[in-house]
């Protein structure tokens, strides 16, 4: 049985360790808070005003993944180890809202004549994608976390994402001077598909929402048979 | 009613999970683990797992950053 109500549970020795009173921190979430929207108005008015909106939502991205404990790191390691697919599929939903909201921002510029935002993002698909995939997907799993996840980690005050953070920059300048051998040698001769030039918009959006579907469906059948099966025990 | 309990103090993510789930084994029917953590993932991701096993589970936060999940196996 999947739910159970949630009873207490019964303890044979009662609990005697008295809790140690907790410092309130919210003087400095206020001082932190305040030293932000000073960073952004700052930033608004020396840089300009995208970089001031850059910094309020990389607050609150980190905000959002921190209060709902979400983590790309464990949405593709879990079912491999312990068949919980919770957080697969929660990223599978988020993949097929920013399909429905990035098409919206695309078509718009498309359609009103503007140029299209984001056509540098649409990347040739080649074997540096794998090998990428691969050497991050070992990475995160062992460092505990992916870039996002580890951000918000040495912001909860995690030690050992602050040593995955400098690895992750010594990593990424690395994979910047290798790039040039990487374009040359693997990317440059591979296709570069943007689905609505083959589908149409309309088509791509519905074919994208359909695997992520496909996907949800197979992330909750794999869920029931790892996890389920031990029920039966 | 045996009371086991489990230390996975300063242990990164799947750990304390991986920990409780070989624990669990070991337990007969009504006896409670205690799960000693400080990691915020395996707050979410034990306490999760057990009830999708359909044990009964309590979390205790006993300080800043370090919780108690209490587990009775079912």
């Amino acid at each position: 049985m999947a739910e159970t109500a949630n009873a207490p549970v019964r303890r044979s020795i009662p609990r005697t360790t008295t809790r140690k009173k907790k410092k309130s921190q919210l003087p400095i979430a206020m001082i932190v808070l305040l030293l932000m929207i000073a960073a952004g108005i700052l930033l608004s008015a020396f840089k300009d005003s995208s970089t001031g909106m850059f910094l309020m939502f990389g607050g609150v991205f980190g905000f959002i993944l921190q209060k709902s404990r979400f983590c790309f790191t464990a949405s593709l390691r879990d079912p491999c180890i312990t068949g919980s697919t919770s957080l697969t599929k929660a990223v599978l939903v988020a993949f097929a809202l920013t399909t429905i909201g990035f098409t919206a921002i695309k078509y718009n510029a498309f359609a009103s004549g503007q140029a299209i935002p984001g056509m540098s993002y649409v990347q040739p698909i080649s074997l540096a994608t794998v090998a990428g995939g691969v050497m991050f997907g070992v990475g995160m799993v062992i460092a505990g976390g992916c870039a996002s996840g580890t951000l918000m980690r040495v912001g909860e005050g995690f030690h050992m994402q602050v040593l995955a953070l400098v690895f992750f920059v010594i990593g990424s300048l690395w994979g910047a001077k290798d790039m040039g051998w990487w374009n040359l040698n693997v990317i440059a001769d591979s296709p570069r598909v943007f689905l609505p030039d083959v589908f149409g918009w309309l088509g791509a959006v519905v074919i994208q929402l359909l695997i992520i579907g496909c996907l949800y469906v197979a992330a909750d059948l794999w869920e029931r048979k790892k996890l389920g099966i031990k029920d039966e025990e | 009613m045996a009371e086991y309990e489990l230390d996975c103090m300063g242990e990164a993510c799947p750990l304390p999970l991986m920990k409780a789930e070989k624990k669990i084994k070991d337990l007969a029917s009504g006896d409670v683990l205690i799960v000693h953590i400080d990691h915020s993932c395996a707050m979410k991701n034990v306490p999760e797992w057990a009830r999708s096993q359909g044990h009964n589970v309590e979390v205790d936060e006993v300080d800043d950053g370090e919780w108690d999940v209490i587990i009775e196996k079912a």
